[in-house]
This record gives structure tokens, C-alpha cells and sequence, in this order.
């Protein structure tokens, strides 16, 4: 097989870091996309002294309105090809609706799922369809399930979610597969993660490192999964979800916001 | 006989007991700084009692003792941690390392004091990929380990504090090893001694995994040159050889002349070993042997490049051998001791 270059969104920290650095560990060549200032270039470095890949850096900010072409326009120009896409930048949140402002939603949105969009739309145009290539669009079991305090951010990840279902079906008759990433807590940020080392028993065993899920979802897109889902307790969760009926889920979701308003 | 260049400059060591802290204690002392020793137990015995060292009983979680303690010294070596790999209550690592920290940082601050050198870990980079890592390299794993976690989080402590105003060297140990207690924070002494005794029995893996070992006398110079020639802010691996177990047993029985026959145990083998060990862990609250994500390191390397600290700081690394057969000379004599 030919050697494949990936291209990783949000590849400075967390998630994205270790998806760079599991593909770069799988021989792949790189092109990382960050915001500005972000450390990329110590990152980018590291893995080519390590794994001696080529390591091409975007640094960006996806939310600006022609960040996805600007991309696809400078990898035309420095004539690298890209068989792997992973849409990875996204931004979280854990508050009620009226404690962030419009900015930030704005923000949220045009990251998790206009550039989503936009670099998946670009990418078709830049690939031959009729070759082998992949795109990984990263999810969240959020979207799966409706979560309190994660009202904008789980709608983000159900319309990837809807969006890149959708696209399996479009893309079906062609030689590009397009894999979806349903993670649950991550421990990514160590800023964070004392919330994270707080729970206990089925919360935490939700909860994995970064290198485990990026491990998993990199196997399950080169092997087509259509819905990756890493950890067995987040799939019993989901094997859950689809058993218990509907009435019942409403009331342990209240139940769990009785318990998050009385705090 | 001792130096009086420094006499009278006062310098507050915490974590005093410790394994660093004790050794750091006397060379200061040696030295002729006047030394403040902070403990939460000034008869604790691992302490080392010198002319110039004032053992003070204090606790980096109580502020006032902390900043009674710190009054009129010029210097702080912030060495105090919970280092072990385990603890009874989780929390305890988050409040002494973080909260810890930001007590002696602040207090430092309010005092006016001159320079803080803070004791960190390589364990802030944790397991490395095909070469070892220098201090600009990024961390290739999640933090899984409470201590990791924890030491990282206290170095983003330092870094808020140094754009406050506060002078502080940040140094990072890798593995030390050297004459002093055999403890918890320590596996390297109970791997030595263990083989000494014959009750150390095996090698985990294919043996071939890289550690880097330091030297605790090379840590405690490169803690005083740190002080001395640093760079604000800057963080300094203070590392010593990259050594595999294989070359670390054979070491051994070079030196000690003993034969022991050590079995080579599967990664795989330890880790559902450690599993059944997390699952005692959490359901009696026992003392774990050894916990999953210790066993996932066994595959991993852990090597560390010095090159920062041996230029700007003058940092000297002691040969493996030397530093191994002066501390299996000191855990013989100890052994003779207790007999």
C-alpha cells in the first residue's frame, strides 16, 4: 500500500495530539492544522525526529470564514495529497445556556460544525474517488444521548453525527470510507481533569485516555467501521440506550438533573 | 571542614525527609548556608542532623507554618511532594502537590524571597517514543498516573506565579536512585535492595525497556547550580544513563557478585495481575502491590536528554556503575546494621 498522509485538525493538544501521534507511529505522513501560537511546531519536530514522516503545519483558525479553502489551497500549492481527513477541532462546553454569550456559541458552531463541513466538502474535490480514502469525523457519545449543560455541544455532535451517517449512504458506491467517532469523557486537558478523577464507579469507567481512543479509531477507520465507539462500558451504554424504553430514560435523565440542580 | 562563603544566607528546604530533601539539606549545610528544614516530623528518621540545619516543624498545607518557616530566607528548594505511587486518599495527591505548591509560591512571593527552585519529575513527559525527550518536547500520552498528573498541574502552578513576578527554576529528575531509605516513592532502592536479598525475583517484559536512572548526589548539585545559574521560568532535565532492566540486573550482579536467577514475566501477565491488585485496591482499600497503569510503563521507554542542564547549569551525570555500587555499598552496610 501506498503511504498514506493524514490530516489532523486541532492536532496541537488532547485528542488531536495523539491521533498525530499514533498515525505518525503507524509511518504515516502528517498534516497537523492548529490555531496560531499553539505549540505546533515543537510537536511537528518531535514527530519527525522520531519517526522521520513529513510533518506539513497549518496554523489556522478554522471559525475564520475562508480558513477550509485557505487549507486545501496551500496543500495544491505545496503539492501534498491527503487520503485521510479527520475533523477533530471542536470546542466543549459544561454550563447552562445563559452562562456563555453569544460569542462563544458563535464560535462553538462555526468550529464543530461549519468547518466540519466545509473541510469534508473541499476534501471530495481534492481526492479521486475512485481511490482508497478515508475521513474520520469525531463525534461524541453526547450526541447519542441528551445530556444537561451540554445543550449547544451535544446538538453539534448529533448533527455530525446525522451528517456523517448521511454520507456513508452518499458515498456508499465509491471507494471512500467515512467512519464516525463516538468517544465518551476523554481525559485530554490535565486542567480538567481533576473533574474527571472525581467520579467514580460507571462514570468513571467511561472515561479514557486519549492514546486508548485514538488507537481504537484509527483501526476502525482503516478498517471501514461505520460508528467507532471505544471502551466497552460506552457500548454497553449505547447497547442500553437502544433497549430501555423511551419513558423510562426520561425519568433517570431527570432524575440525574434533580440531583446536578440540588448541588 | 565546611565552607563560610555562605555563611548566614538562609535557605528553606521542604519536604526535608524526603528523598532529595534530606540529601539536599546537608550539601547546603556543608556548604554554610544556614538551613531550614521543614517537616512534619523533626524526629522523623530519615533526617540527617548537621550544625547548620534547623529542623522545623511544619506543613506546606498549613500556611502559617509555612510562612513562619520561610521568614528571612533568601532561597526556597520546594522538594516536598507525595510521590508515592499510590495513596489511601486520591485527593491527597491534587492538595500536596497543587495546593502545596501554590502555598510555598505564595508565600515566597509575599516574602520577598529571592529565587525558588521547584522539584518537578520527568514523569511531566512520562513514556518516550524512539529517542529521549528534551524540555520543548511535548507529552506523547494522557496523564493516567495521579503523581504525573499532579506535578504537571503544580509546574502550571509555577508558570502562573513566575508571570506574577516570582524568580523560580523548574528541574525535573528521572529516575533516582541513590544511598538513602528504602520508601514507596522509591523503586529503584527496592529493586537493588530486593536482588541484595534475594526476594527480587523478575524482570518485567522482554527486559528491554529503557528507564533513565539519576544519581541522587547529581540531582541535589543540579537542585544548588539550578539556584545558582538558572533561568527564570525555564525548566532542566537533570537525568543521569538510559538502561534497560536487562543491563540494569546485570549491573547488579557484576557488582554484587550474586547470582540470582530472575524470570522474565509477560507485560500482559502483570497487567491482569495488576487488575485483580486495582480491584483489591478499591473494594478494601488495601495497599496495592501494583497498579494497571504502572504495568502499561513496563512496555514503554522513559529516556531523558540532559544536554539543557549540562550546558547552562555545568550538570554532571555519575556513571551507572559508580552510583550503583556506591548505593549497594550503603544498603550492605545498612543491612549489617540491622543485624
Amino acid at each position: 500500500m501506498e503511504k498514506l498522509t493524514a490530516l489532523v485538525t486541532g492536532a496541537s493538544e488532547g485528542l488531536g495530539k495523539s491521533f498525530a501521534l499514533e498515525l505518525a507511529g503507524r509511518g504515516m505522513d502528517l498534516v497537523l492544522v492548529s490555531l496560531p501560537n499553539s505549540g505546533l511546531n515543537h510537536l511537528a519536530n518531535y514527530l519527525r525526529l522520531n519517526f522521520n514522516n513529513k510533518v506539513f503545519c497549518i496554523e489556522k483558525d478554522l471559525t475564520e470564514a475562508n480558513s477550509a479553502y485557505d487549507i486545501f489551497k496551500m496543500l495544491e500549492e505545496h503539492k501534498v495529497k491527503v487520503n485521510l481527513l479527520i475533523n477533530n477541532a471542536g470546542l466543549g462546553n459544561w454550563s447552562w445556556f445563559e452562562e456563555k454569550n453569544i460569542a462563544f456559541y458563535k464560535t462553538q458552531i462555526d468550529l464543530n460544525i461549519t468547518s466540519t463541513v466545509l473541510l469534508t466538502r473541499l476534501f471530495l474535490n481534492h481526492i479521486n474517488k475512485n481511490e482508497q480514502n478515508y475521513i474520520l469525523n469525531v463525534g461524541s457519545l453526547g450526541g447519542h444521548f441528551i445530556v444537561p449543560k451540554k445543550q449547544v455541544y451535544g446538538a453539534t455532535k448529533s448533527f455530525i453525527g446525522y451528517f456523517t451517517k448521511c454520507l456513508q449512504l452518499e458515498l456508499s458506491g465509491t471507494k471512500v470510507n467515512i467512519s464516525l467517532l463516538s468517544p465518551g469523557g476523554i481525559n485530554t486537558k490535565p486542567e480538567l481533569l481533576v473533574l474527571n478523577h472525581s467520579l467514580k464507579g460507571m462514570a468513571k469507567a467511561t472515561i479514557l485516555e486519549p492514546e486508548v481512543v485514538a488507537k481504537a479509531a484509527i483501526s476502525g477507520v482503516l478498517k471501514g467501521q461505520k460508528e467507532i465507539i471505544p471502551g466497552l462500558a460506552n457500548r454497553f451504554l449505547v447497547l442500553l440506550d437502544k433497549i430501555i424504553p423511551g419513558f423510562l430514560k426520561e425519568i433517570i435523565i431527570r432524575r440525574k438533573l434533580k440531583a446536578i440542580l440540588n448541588v | 571542614m565546611e565552607a563560610v562563603t555562605n555563611k548566614y544566607i538562609k535557605v528553606l528546604v521542604t519536604g526535608a525527609s524526603g528523598f532529595i530533601g534530606r540529601k539536599l539539606c546537608l550539601t547546603l549545610a556543608e556548604m554554610g548556608y544556614d538551613v531550614i528544614a521543614l517537616c512534619r516530623n523533626i524526629h522523623h528518621p530519615y533526617l540527617i542532623p548537621h550544625r547548620n540545619i534547623q529542623f522545623v516543624k511544619g506543613d506546606i498545607l498549613e500556611i502559617e507554618s509555612l510562612e513562619s518557616a520561610m521568614k528571612d530566607c533568601y532561597q526556597v528548594y520546594h522538594t516536598a511532594a507525595m510521590a508515592k505511587m499510590w495513596c489511601k486518599n486520591e485527593q491527597d495527591f491534587y492538595d500536596i502537590n497543587v495546593l502545596g505548591t501554590r502555598n510555598v509560591l505564595n508565600c515566597a512571593l509575599k516574602l520577598g524571597v529571592e529565587r525558588v527552585v521547584h522539584t518537578s519529575t520527568c514523569g511531566v513527559w512520562g513514556p518516550t517514543l524512539n529517542l529521549p525527550i528534551s524540555e520543548n518536547d511535548p507529552r506523547a500520552v494522557g496523564f493516567a498516573i495521579n503523581y504525573e498528573r499532579t506535578k504537571y498541574l503544580a509546574e502550571l502552578e509555577v508558570k502562573e506565579f513566575v508571570k506574577k513576578g516570582l524568580d523560580v527554576v523548574i528541574v525535573n529528575p528521572s529516575r533516582v536512585y541513590g544511598d538513602g531509605p528504602i520508601t514507596d516513592s522509591n523503586t529503584v532502592s527496592k529493586m537493588v535492595n530486593g536482588y541484595i536479598n534475594g526476594t527480587w525475583h523478575f524482570i518485567p517484559g522482554d527486559g528491554n525497556a529503557i528507564a533513565n536512572y539519576v544519581f541522587v548526589d547529581d540531582v541535589v548539585n543540579g537542585h544548588v547550580s539550578a539556584m545558582g545559574n538558572g533561568r527564570n521560568g525555564e525548566r532542566y532535565i537533570l537525568g543521569g544513563e538510559d538502561i534497560c532492566f536487562n543491563s540494569f540486573f546485570e549491573t547488579l550482579r557484576r557488582i554484587t557478585g550474586k547470582n540470582r536467577n530472575l524470570f522474565k514475566i509477560p507485560v500482559r501477565v502483570i497487567k491482569a495481575y495488576s487488575q485483580f491488585e486495582a480491584f483489591k485496591t478499591r473494594f478494601f482499600s488495601l495497599t496495592p502491590y501494583f497498579l494497571p497503569e504502572f504495568a502499561d510503563r513496563l512496555n514503554c521507554n522513559q529516556q531523558y536528554n540532559s544536554n539543557k542542564a549540562i550546558a547552562e547549569l555545568n550538570y554532571r551525570i555519575t556513571p551507572f556503575t559508580i552510583g550503583i555500587s556506591k548505593t549497594i555499598e550503603h544498603l550492605q552496610k545498612n543491612a549489617l546494621w540491622k543485624n
